[in-house]
Protein backbone atom coordinates (compact mmCIF):
# COMPACT_ATOMS: atom_id res chain seq x y z
CA UNK A 1 0.00 0.00 0.00
CA UNK A 2 1.31 3.46 -0.88
CA UNK A 3 2.02 5.77 2.04
CA UNK A 4 0.25 9.10 2.02
CA UNK A 5 1.90 12.42 1.27
CA UNK A 6 2.19 13.46 4.92
CA UNK A 7 3.85 10.17 5.91
CA UNK A 8 6.30 10.39 3.01
CA UNK A 9 7.26 13.95 3.92
CA UNK A 10 7.79 12.85 7.53
CA UNK A 11 9.88 9.83 6.46
CA UNK A 12 12.02 12.01 4.19
CA UNK A 13 12.54 14.51 7.01
CA UNK A 14 13.63 11.68 9.34
CA UNK A 15 15.92 10.28 6.65
CA UNK A 16 17.62 13.68 6.36
CA UNK A 17 18.32 13.42 10.08
CA UNK A 18 19.93 10.00 9.57
CA UNK A 19 17.06 7.67 10.59
CA UNK A 20 17.86 4.48 8.67
CA UNK A 21 14.61 2.64 9.34
CA UNK A 22 12.60 5.58 8.06
CA UNK A 23 14.89 5.76 5.06
CA UNK A 24 14.41 2.08 4.24
CA UNK A 25 10.62 2.47 4.29
CA UNK A 26 10.92 5.62 2.20
CA UNK A 27 13.10 3.96 -0.45
CA UNK A 28 10.82 0.92 -0.66
CA UNK A 29 7.77 3.13 -1.09
CA UNK A 30 9.57 5.29 -3.66
CA UNK A 31 10.61 2.20 -5.56
CA UNK A 32 6.98 1.12 -5.92
CA UNK A 33 5.95 4.63 -6.94
CA UNK A 34 8.79 4.89 -9.48
CA UNK A 35 7.97 1.54 -11.06
CA UNK A 36 4.44 2.79 -11.67
CA UNK A 37 5.67 6.17 -12.90
CA UNK A 38 8.11 4.71 -15.43
CA UNK A 39 6.00 1.70 -16.45
CA UNK A 40 4.12 3.59 -19.18
CA UNK A 41 7.13 5.60 -20.25
CA UNK A 42 9.93 3.18 -21.12
CA UNK A 43 10.74 -0.26 -22.37
CA UNK A 44 9.90 -2.80 -19.59
CA UNK A 45 13.36 -4.36 -19.85
CA UNK A 46 14.91 -0.99 -18.92
CA UNK A 47 12.57 -0.37 -16.00
CA UNK A 48 14.81 -1.77 -13.25
CA UNK A 49 17.84 0.19 -14.44
CA UNK A 50 15.94 3.45 -14.51
CA UNK A 51 14.35 2.84 -11.09
CA UNK A 52 17.79 2.11 -9.64
CA UNK A 53 19.32 5.20 -11.27
CA UNK A 54 16.55 7.31 -9.79
CA UNK A 55 16.93 5.79 -6.32
CA UNK A 56 20.64 6.61 -6.49
CA UNK A 57 19.82 10.19 -7.50
CA UNK A 58 17.33 10.42 -4.64
CA UNK A 59 20.10 9.27 -2.28
CA UNK A 60 22.66 11.76 -3.62
CA UNK A 61 20.22 14.66 -3.71
CA UNK A 62 18.32 14.02 -0.49
CA UNK A 63 19.44 17.42 0.83
CA UNK A 64 17.51 19.17 -1.95
CA UNK A 65 14.20 18.07 -0.42
CA UNK A 66 12.64 20.70 1.82
CA UNK A 67 10.64 18.94 4.59
CA UNK A 68 8.31 21.94 4.72
CA UNK A 69 7.09 21.12 1.19
CA UNK A 70 5.24 18.16 -0.32
CA UNK A 71 7.36 15.09 -1.05
CA UNK A 72 5.83 13.60 -4.21
CA UNK A 73 6.30 16.70 -6.43
CA UNK A 74 9.99 16.55 -5.45
CA UNK A 75 10.23 12.84 -6.24
CA UNK A 76 8.39 13.39 -9.53
CA UNK A 77 10.86 16.12 -10.53
CA UNK A 78 13.82 13.83 -9.77
CA UNK A 79 12.17 10.98 -11.69
CA UNK A 80 11.39 13.18 -14.70
CA UNK A 81 14.97 14.45 -14.82
CA UNK A 82 16.30 10.89 -14.87
CA UNK A 83 13.71 9.91 -17.49
CA UNK A 84 14.69 12.81 -19.76
CA UNK A 85 18.34 11.85 -19.31
CA UNK A 86 17.44 8.27 -20.26
CA UNK A 87 15.59 9.48 -23.38
CA UNK A 88 18.54 11.65 -24.33
CA UNK A 89 20.82 8.63 -24.19
CA UNK A 90 18.37 6.70 -26.38
CA UNK A 91 18.22 9.64 -28.77
CA UNK A 92 22.01 9.87 -28.98
CA UNK A 93 22.27 6.12 -29.52
CA UNK A 94 19.62 6.19 -32.24
CA UNK A 95 21.33 9.17 -33.85
CA UNK A 96 24.54 7.15 -34.08
CA UNK A 97 22.54 4.19 -35.46
CA UNK A 98 20.89 6.41 -38.03
CA UNK A 99 24.20 7.87 -39.15
CA UNK A 100 25.49 4.34 -39.67
CA UNK A 101 22.34 3.44 -41.61
CA UNK A 102 22.78 6.46 -43.87
CA UNK A 103 26.28 5.26 -44.72
CA UNK A 104 25.42 1.58 -45.18
CA UNK A 105 21.75 0.50 -45.31
CA UNK A 106 21.08 -2.39 -42.98
CA UNK A 107 18.19 -4.80 -42.52
CA UNK A 108 18.94 -5.16 -38.82
CA UNK A 109 15.82 -4.50 -36.74
CA UNK A 110 15.94 -1.05 -35.16
CA UNK A 111 14.43 -1.88 -31.80
CA UNK A 112 16.24 0.64 -29.62
CA UNK A 113 13.51 1.47 -27.18
CA UNK A 114 9.83 1.14 -26.62
CA UNK A 115 8.80 4.55 -25.49
CA UNK A 116 5.17 5.12 -24.76
CA UNK A 117 4.64 8.80 -25.38
CA UNK A 118 1.11 8.99 -26.66
CA UNK A 119 0.45 12.38 -25.11
CA UNK A 120 3.59 13.90 -26.57
CA UNK A 121 2.89 12.33 -29.94
CA UNK A 122 0.03 14.78 -30.36
CA UNK A 123 2.63 17.54 -30.82
CA UNK A 124 4.34 15.77 -33.72
CA UNK A 125 3.32 15.52 -37.39
CA UNK A 126 1.65 12.20 -38.18
CA UNK A 127 4.47 11.13 -40.50
CA UNK A 128 7.00 11.41 -37.66
CA UNK A 129 4.71 9.59 -35.23
CA UNK A 130 4.23 6.77 -37.74
CA UNK A 131 7.97 6.42 -38.32
CA UNK A 132 8.78 6.35 -34.59
CA UNK A 133 5.96 3.93 -33.79
CA UNK A 134 6.86 1.49 -36.55
CA UNK A 135 10.62 1.43 -36.01
CA UNK A 136 11.21 2.36 -32.38
CA UNK A 137 8.14 0.83 -30.76
CA UNK A 138 6.95 -2.02 -33.00
CA UNK A 139 10.51 -2.91 -33.93
CA UNK A 140 10.19 -2.98 -37.74
CA UNK A 141 13.28 -2.38 -39.83
CA UNK A 142 13.51 0.86 -41.78
CA UNK A 143 12.67 -0.94 -45.04
CA UNK A 144 9.68 -2.72 -43.47
CA UNK A 145 8.46 0.57 -42.00
CA UNK A 146 8.90 2.14 -45.41
CA UNK A 147 6.68 -0.50 -47.05
CA UNK A 148 4.10 -0.32 -44.26
CA UNK A 149 3.80 3.46 -44.25
CA UNK A 150 4.39 4.35 -47.88
CA UNK A 151 7.22 6.71 -46.90
CA UNK A 152 10.63 6.31 -48.51
CA UNK A 153 13.41 4.77 -46.38
CA UNK A 154 15.27 8.07 -46.26
CA UNK A 155 12.11 9.84 -45.14
CA UNK A 156 11.57 7.26 -42.39
CA UNK A 157 15.09 7.93 -41.07
CA UNK A 158 14.67 11.68 -41.26
CA UNK A 159 11.27 11.53 -39.56
CA UNK A 160 12.63 9.38 -36.71
CA UNK A 161 15.57 11.73 -36.27
CA UNK A 162 13.44 14.88 -36.22
CA UNK A 163 10.66 13.32 -34.17
CA UNK A 164 12.96 12.07 -31.39
CA UNK A 165 14.74 15.39 -31.28
CA UNK A 166 11.45 17.24 -30.96
CA UNK A 167 10.24 14.80 -28.28
CA UNK A 168 13.37 15.36 -26.20
CA UNK A 169 12.81 19.13 -26.45
CA UNK A 170 9.13 18.79 -25.55
CA UNK A 171 9.90 16.69 -22.50
CA UNK A 172 12.39 19.23 -21.25
CA UNK A 173 9.87 22.03 -21.75
CA UNK A 174 7.13 20.33 -19.72
CA UNK B 1 10.75 -6.15 -5.41
CA UNK B 2 13.69 -7.45 -7.43
CA UNK B 3 16.77 -8.81 -5.67
CA UNK B 4 18.94 -6.11 -7.29
CA UNK B 5 16.72 -3.36 -5.93
CA UNK B 6 16.76 -4.90 -2.44
CA UNK B 7 20.55 -4.97 -2.47
CA UNK B 8 20.67 -1.39 -3.69
CA UNK B 9 18.28 -0.24 -0.98
CA UNK B 10 20.36 -2.07 1.67
CA UNK B 11 23.48 -0.30 0.41
CA UNK B 12 21.83 3.13 0.30
CA UNK B 13 20.44 2.67 3.81
CA UNK B 14 23.90 1.66 5.06
CA UNK B 15 25.40 4.77 3.37
CA UNK B 16 22.91 7.18 4.90
CA UNK B 17 24.37 10.12 6.80
CA UNK B 18 22.42 13.09 8.16
CA UNK B 19 22.13 15.88 5.58
CA UNK B 20 20.93 19.40 6.34
CA UNK B 21 18.17 20.33 3.88
CA UNK B 22 18.80 23.15 1.43
CA UNK B 23 16.47 25.85 2.65
CA UNK B 24 15.52 29.00 0.79
CA UNK B 25 16.72 31.22 3.62
CA UNK B 26 20.04 29.36 3.80
CA UNK B 27 20.60 29.97 0.10
CA UNK B 28 19.57 33.62 0.27
CA UNK B 29 21.86 34.15 3.27
CA UNK B 30 24.89 32.70 1.48
CA UNK B 31 24.22 34.67 -1.69
CA UNK B 32 23.62 37.82 0.36
CA UNK B 33 26.94 37.40 2.18
CA UNK B 34 28.69 36.85 -1.14
CA UNK B 35 27.09 40.02 -2.51
CA UNK B 36 28.14 42.02 0.55
CA UNK B 37 31.69 40.67 0.27
CA UNK B 38 31.70 41.65 -3.41
CA UNK B 39 30.51 45.18 -2.67
CA UNK B 40 32.95 45.65 0.22
CA UNK B 41 35.96 44.35 -1.70
CA UNK B 42 35.10 46.40 -4.80
CA UNK B 43 34.84 49.57 -2.71
CA UNK B 44 38.15 48.76 -1.03
CA UNK B 45 39.87 48.29 -4.39
CA UNK B 46 38.20 51.01 -6.47
CA UNK B 47 36.77 53.43 -3.92
CA UNK B 48 33.40 55.15 -4.29
CA UNK B 49 32.38 57.81 -6.78
CA UNK B 50 32.97 61.27 -5.33
CA UNK B 51 29.38 62.49 -5.51
CA UNK B 52 28.24 59.40 -3.59
CA UNK B 53 30.48 60.38 -0.70
CA UNK B 54 29.07 63.90 -0.86
CA UNK B 55 25.52 62.55 -0.79
CA UNK B 56 24.69 63.79 -4.31
CA UNK B 57 23.71 61.13 -6.79
CA UNK B 58 22.22 61.31 -10.26
CA UNK B 59 18.80 59.96 -11.11
CA UNK B 60 20.14 57.59 -13.78
CA UNK B 61 22.66 56.11 -11.36
CA UNK B 62 19.99 55.59 -8.71
CA UNK B 63 17.54 54.06 -11.15
CA UNK B 64 20.13 51.76 -12.72
CA UNK B 65 21.50 50.63 -9.37
CA UNK B 66 18.01 49.84 -8.17
CA UNK B 67 17.23 47.85 -11.31
CA UNK B 68 20.46 45.85 -11.05
CA UNK B 69 19.78 45.11 -7.41
CA UNK B 70 16.21 43.94 -8.11
CA UNK B 71 17.45 41.85 -11.03
CA UNK B 72 20.16 40.30 -8.84
CA UNK B 73 17.65 39.40 -6.14
CA UNK B 74 15.18 37.91 -8.63
CA UNK B 75 17.89 35.82 -10.30
CA UNK B 76 19.38 34.65 -6.99
CA UNK B 77 15.91 33.69 -5.78
CA UNK B 78 15.36 31.76 -9.01
CA UNK B 79 18.67 29.92 -8.59
CA UNK B 80 17.88 28.96 -4.99
CA UNK B 81 14.43 27.69 -5.97
CA UNK B 82 15.75 25.75 -8.94
CA UNK B 83 18.17 23.88 -6.69
CA UNK B 84 15.16 22.39 -4.86
CA UNK B 85 13.18 20.70 -7.60
CA UNK B 86 9.49 20.00 -7.67
CA UNK B 87 7.04 19.44 -10.48
CA UNK B 88 5.32 22.71 -11.35
CA UNK B 89 8.19 24.80 -9.93
CA UNK B 90 7.97 27.68 -12.40
CA UNK B 91 10.06 30.79 -11.89
CA UNK B 92 9.19 33.89 -13.85
CA UNK B 93 10.31 36.70 -11.53
CA UNK B 94 13.80 36.80 -13.04
CA UNK B 95 12.32 37.12 -16.53
CA UNK B 96 10.23 40.15 -15.57
CA UNK B 97 13.18 41.71 -13.77
CA UNK B 98 15.37 41.06 -16.84
CA UNK B 99 12.78 42.73 -19.06
CA UNK B 100 12.79 45.78 -16.79
CA UNK B 101 16.58 45.95 -16.68
CA UNK B 102 16.69 45.61 -20.48
CA UNK B 103 15.16 49.08 -20.61
CA UNK B 104 18.61 50.45 -19.70
CA UNK B 105 20.48 49.18 -22.79
CA UNK B 106 17.41 49.90 -24.91
CA UNK B 107 17.37 53.50 -23.66
CA UNK B 108 21.13 53.72 -24.21
CA UNK B 109 20.79 52.59 -27.80
CA UNK B 110 18.04 55.11 -28.48
CA UNK B 111 20.20 57.85 -26.94
CA UNK B 112 23.18 56.84 -29.02
CA UNK B 113 21.22 56.71 -32.25
CA UNK B 114 19.60 60.09 -31.63
CA UNK B 115 22.91 61.70 -30.69
CA UNK B 116 25.03 60.00 -33.33
CA UNK B 117 27.40 62.51 -34.93
CA UNK B 118 27.33 64.67 -31.82
CA UNK B 119 28.54 63.47 -28.45
CA UNK B 120 26.86 60.08 -28.73
CA UNK B 121 30.07 58.29 -29.64
CA UNK B 122 31.60 59.38 -26.36
CA UNK B 123 29.92 56.42 -24.67
CA UNK B 124 31.98 54.06 -26.80
CA UNK B 125 35.19 54.72 -24.92
CA UNK B 126 37.81 52.66 -23.13
CA UNK B 127 36.25 53.39 -19.75
CA UNK B 128 33.33 51.30 -20.88
CA UNK B 129 35.44 48.22 -21.41
CA UNK B 130 36.90 48.74 -17.94
CA UNK B 131 33.38 48.77 -16.43
CA UNK B 132 32.40 45.67 -18.36
CA UNK B 133 35.50 43.74 -17.29
CA UNK B 134 35.36 44.91 -13.68
CA UNK B 135 31.65 44.06 -13.43
CA UNK B 136 32.31 40.55 -14.70
CA UNK B 137 35.25 40.08 -12.37
CA UNK B 138 33.40 41.42 -9.34
CA UNK B 139 30.54 39.00 -9.97
CA UNK B 140 32.73 35.92 -9.77
CA UNK B 141 32.38 35.49 -6.01
CA UNK B 142 28.59 35.48 -6.14
CA UNK B 143 28.70 33.20 -9.18
CA UNK B 144 30.97 30.73 -7.41
CA UNK B 145 28.75 30.65 -4.31
CA UNK B 146 25.67 29.99 -6.45
CA UNK B 147 27.40 27.23 -8.43
CA UNK B 148 28.43 25.50 -5.20
CA UNK B 149 24.84 25.79 -3.99
CA UNK B 150 23.48 24.35 -7.24
CA UNK B 151 25.92 21.45 -7.06
CA UNK B 152 24.56 20.55 -3.64
CA UNK B 153 21.01 20.80 -4.97
CA UNK B 154 19.25 19.08 -7.85
CA UNK B 155 18.57 21.60 -10.64
CA UNK B 156 16.38 19.94 -13.24
CA UNK B 157 16.98 22.68 -15.86
CA UNK B 158 20.75 23.21 -15.79
CA UNK B 159 20.69 25.64 -18.73
CA UNK B 160 18.13 27.92 -17.10
CA UNK B 161 19.93 27.65 -13.75
CA UNK B 162 23.20 28.59 -15.47
CA UNK B 163 21.60 31.58 -17.17
CA UNK B 164 20.11 32.80 -13.88
CA UNK B 165 23.47 32.33 -12.15
CA UNK B 166 25.15 34.47 -14.82
CA UNK B 167 22.52 37.20 -14.53
CA UNK B 168 22.73 37.20 -10.72
CA UNK B 169 26.52 37.37 -10.57
CA UNK B 170 26.73 39.98 -13.36
CA UNK B 171 24.08 42.17 -11.70
CA UNK B 172 25.79 42.03 -8.31
CA UNK B 173 29.18 42.64 -9.91
CA UNK B 174 28.09 45.68 -11.88
CA UNK B 175 26.04 47.04 -8.99
CA UNK B 176 29.19 46.89 -6.85
CA UNK B 177 31.43 48.43 -9.49
CA UNK B 178 28.78 51.03 -10.31
CA UNK B 179 29.42 52.52 -6.87
CA UNK B 180 32.93 53.38 -8.07
CA UNK B 181 32.24 54.25 -11.71
CA UNK B 182 32.31 58.03 -12.25
CA UNK B 183 30.11 57.97 -15.37
CA UNK B 184 26.48 58.83 -14.97
CA UNK B 185 25.03 58.95 -18.48
CA UNK B 186 22.28 56.62 -19.63
CA UNK B 187 24.37 55.73 -22.69
CA UNK B 188 27.33 54.59 -20.60
CA UNK B 189 25.34 52.75 -17.94
CA UNK B 190 22.94 51.15 -20.38
CA UNK B 191 25.60 50.06 -22.82
CA UNK B 192 28.50 49.03 -20.59
CA UNK B 193 26.89 48.18 -17.29
CA UNK B 194 24.00 46.45 -19.04
CA UNK B 195 26.57 44.79 -21.30
CA UNK B 196 28.34 43.35 -18.24
CA UNK B 197 25.12 41.65 -17.15
CA UNK B 198 24.50 40.36 -20.66
CA UNK B 199 28.06 39.01 -20.98
CA UNK B 200 27.81 37.38 -17.56
CA UNK B 201 24.46 35.81 -18.50
CA UNK B 202 26.01 34.32 -21.64
CA UNK B 203 28.97 33.01 -19.67
CA UNK B 204 26.63 31.45 -17.14
CA UNK B 205 24.51 29.93 -19.89
CA UNK B 206 27.47 28.08 -21.40
CA UNK B 207 29.91 27.57 -18.51
CA UNK B 208 27.66 26.64 -15.59
CA UNK B 209 25.47 23.75 -16.94
CA UNK B 210 28.33 21.22 -17.24
CA UNK B 211 29.33 22.05 -13.66
CA UNK B 212 25.91 21.36 -12.17
CA UNK B 213 24.57 18.39 -14.16
CA UNK B 214 23.91 15.35 -11.99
Amino acid sequence: MMADEVSLARLAGLAQQGDREAYRVLLQTCQTWLRRYFARRINPCQLDDLVQDTLLSLHRKLASYDPARAFLPWLAAIARYRWVDHLRRIYRASEVDLEAEFEAPSDEPGIAARISLERLFTYLPSSQVTAIELVKIEGLSVSEASRASGQSESLIKVNIHRGLKRLAALIQET
Amino acid sequence: MSRDNSLLIDRLVADLVPVPPLTRNGGLLRAGLAALATIASTIMVSGVRPELGAGKVGAVFLLASGLFLVLAYAAIYGVIQSSRPRVGNRQSGWLWASAMAALLPAGALVTLVLAWGGHGGAALDREGWRCLGAGLLAGLVTGAVLVVWLRRGAPTSPVRAGLMTGIASGSIGIFAFGLSCPHDSLAHIGLWHGGAVLASALLGRFVVPPLIRW
